[in-house]
């Protein structure tokens, strides 16, 4: 739910009008001049039909500069990003030799673990050494080493269930576990704002897919209740089984899940649930154990917890915990454990070094050091950025904060603007999230010092003043109110 | 607390449930607004290029609102990034696939009523004369017609069917 004043509804919906009339006029223009051109590929289907790749070719090569930059160092809390030219208005891009020196808050490096760590780094590069790059096999052949069963207990451990696997890569986890997990003659209810990986694993799985409403319990006991009374479509044969999808901290919005009530409605209606915690296990929670530890959820009422190890963990690939029994059947017939390589050994033994260190098992106690300043600088820079006077989306504890845009003009102005001023962000458009309303989003690190805040924060308050996105009228400043007390 | 400057006048907007992307833009705030301001204001427009009268530019704005909605709305059918989900709308006009599929929405009713009013006023302030008339009359029809819940997924004399 945003807040946003009606002019700009208004001015953002108009915006968004004007460009599509200009592509449409383009593209108009471009079928003529293409006519006479000579065409060799005569009897060939085209590879897209003219309107399916309109949104690409008109909207989003225009400022493309502003997505994909490439970086030349680890995603520390600073990094170096390459600069890049272009000679024909965007719709090529050169890199170029140089680099800049920017503060980074568009990495998930949520504990900081993303640049060399004094524990993580040496054991990662020891197992490169044992292990080398890459097992070259699947798992199921010759490709679990020991690191693979050290980290799949571990991560159980961690997470609190029986049993845990592993993936290469997080977006699969999600993709090719779902058509795993229910088939044909299920139900999946999937929360309105779920990431593409779900959306995508619910389409490939041949189940019925209904959406409910972003984070409203009530409306999913709707949803549940219409559905269990109507059965299967045209047969109203009873669900062969019932799926209820939701995620821990929602990356475009930074918002916690309601995860007490929704686990309450799907006991009631027995249907069973799968958390994707891909952004908030080790990053929110007294211990770091994610969404379930910091709003009070026993992980067994979860059936299936889903993770991935590229947010807080700084390595790559995913996991699924859930009881000894589901583990066993993934197992036996996810394609992504039976035909894809498995992770890389350097990835895993940084997963399980980060996890010793959140633990506090390396001896020290970074893990809670690294907590508590994610905690504090998060909920610091949001209370910041919310006195200026922008609209700054998600709850409290999260490290994920999105800032209104809403026109798409302010897109490249915000992240153009951004990056002169040496503060690289991400800013985020339609498809990914609503056409309406776009957002830089930005991820706050342990790794951040108070200093980096406080400069990132001068930086986007004048980029905001000089863009137009301070919505909200702004606090004064404390000095200003002690100068007035002492005046009366 | 003393009012510096005008408060802007603030709307909510909830994230609807629409999952497709080409159409839940509908449901914002603001859209019924724009669409009506855009209209007036290509009316203004050829007003103030062409001179005419104001009979004569609302019979201009009606049949340019004819041409350009029957294209977007009626014609072109799919998404600009099917790739995304996957060509499941490809064969569907954005008209149908507004509202989930769902006949006589609010949205719907909402944009049936307004060539029916452009009609009005341009026939009205034309004095119901020919040829105008007879333009008018073919534009909101074909229209509203086009908009009729028994049209859902029709293609006459296949017209328009897919490729």
């Amino acid at each position: 739910m945003v807040r946003l004043p009606y002019t700009t509804a208004l001015t953002t919906l108009f915006s968004y009008g004007l460009l599509f009339a200009f592509g449409q006029l383009r593209d108009f223009f471009r079928k003529f001049v293409d006519w006479f051109k000579a065409k060799n590929v005569k009897g060939y289907a085209p590879i897209c039909l003219g309107l399916e790749d309109f949104y690409v070719r008109r909207l989003y090569l225009r400022i493309q500069d502003c997505f994909g930059r490439p970086i030349a160092s680890a995603p520390d809390s600073w990094f170096d990003v390459v600069e890049r030219i272009s000679n024909d208005n965007n719709k090529t891009l050169q890199r170029t030799s140089h680099t800049t020196r920017c503060l980074n808050l568009g990495s998930y490096n949520y504990l900081g673990f993303a640049a060399a760590d004094e524990y993580c780094t040496p054991r990662a590069i020891e197992s490169l050494k044992k292990y080398s790059a890459s097992t070259c096999s699947v798992r199921v052949d010759g490709g679990t080493t020991k690191l693979h069963a050290e980290l799949e207990e571990l991560v159980a451990r961690f997470v609190g269930k029986p049993a845990a696997i592993l993936f290469g890569m997080g977006y699969v986890t999600n993709s090719a576990i779902i058509p795993c997990l229910i088939g044909k003659g299920g139900l999946i209810i999937s929360d309105s704002l779920n990431h593409n990986s779900i959306v995508n694993g619910a389409r490939g799985s041949g189940a019925t897919v209904r959406v409910f409403q972003h984070n409203s319990p009530a409306h999913l006991e709707e949803v549940l209740r219409e559905q269990i009374a109507g059965g299967q479509p045209r047969t109203h044969r009873p669900w062969k089984k019932i799926i209820v999808i939701v995620e821990g901290i929602y990356s475009m919005e930074g918002e916690l899940c309601k995860l007490p009530e929704i686990i309450a409605v799907c006991k009631k209606y027995k249907a069973y649930t799968y958390l994707d915690e891909a952004h908030s296990i080790g990053a929110v929670g007294q211990s770091g154990r994610g969404v379930c530890e910091l709003l009070g959820v026993d992980p067994a009422d979860v059936d299936i917890m889903m993770g991935t190890f590229t947010k807080s963990f700084g390595s790559c690939g995913g996991y699924i915990a859930a009881s000894k029994d589901i583990i066993q059947h993934l197992k036996h017939t996810c394609p992504a454990h039976l035909y894809a390589t498995s992770m890389s050994p350097p990835a895993v033994q940084q997963v399980i070094s980060a996890i010793k260190v959140i633990l506090g098992e390396d001896g020290s106690n970074r893990g809670a050091q690294k907590l508590a300043r994610i905690r504090e600088n998060s909920n610091f820079f949001r209370s910041e950025l919310k006195k200026m006077g922008f609209e700054v989306l998600g709850d409290n504890d999260s490290p994920v904060m999105p800032i209104m845009l809403y026109n798409p003009a302010k897109i490249p102005a915000f992240s153009r603007e951004c990056l002169r001023q040496k503060v690289a962000v991400v800013t985020v458009a339609f498809p990914a999230t609503p056409l309406l309303l776009a957002r830089a989003r930005i991820c706050i690190s342990a790794s951040h010092t108070k200093e980096d805040l406080v400069t990132a924060l001068d930086v986007i308050s004048r980029v905001g003043d000089l863009v137009g996105i301070k919505y909200f009228p702004a606090e004064p400043p404390k000095i200003a109110e002690v100068g007035h007390n002492k005046l009366e | 607390m003393g009012r510096r400057g005008k408060q802007p006048y603030y709307v909510e907007a909830a994230p609807p449930v629409d999952v497709n992307k080409n159409t839940e833009w509908f449901m914002y705030p603001g859209v019924w607004t724009t669409y009506i301001l855009l209209l007036f204001f290509a009316w203004l427009l050829v007003l103030s290029v062409s001179g005419c009268s104001p009979g004569a530019a609302w019979t201009v704005v009606n049949l340019a609102h004819f041409a350009i909605t029957y294209h977007f709305f009626h014609w072109k059918k799919g998404t600009p990034f099917a790739a995304d989900d996957q060509g499941i709308y490809s064969r569907l006009t954005w008209w149908e696939q507004i509202d989930n599929g769902q006949q006589l929405t609010r949205n719907r009713k909402f944009l049936t009523v307004v060539p029916v009013v452009l009609y009005l006023i341009a026939s009205h302030l034309t004095d119901y004369k020919q040829p105008m008339f007879f333009l008018n009359t073919v534009a909101v029809f074909v229209l509203v017609v086009a908009k009729l819940p028994n049209m859902h997924k029709v293609r006459i004399f296949g017209i328009n069917a897919d490729i």
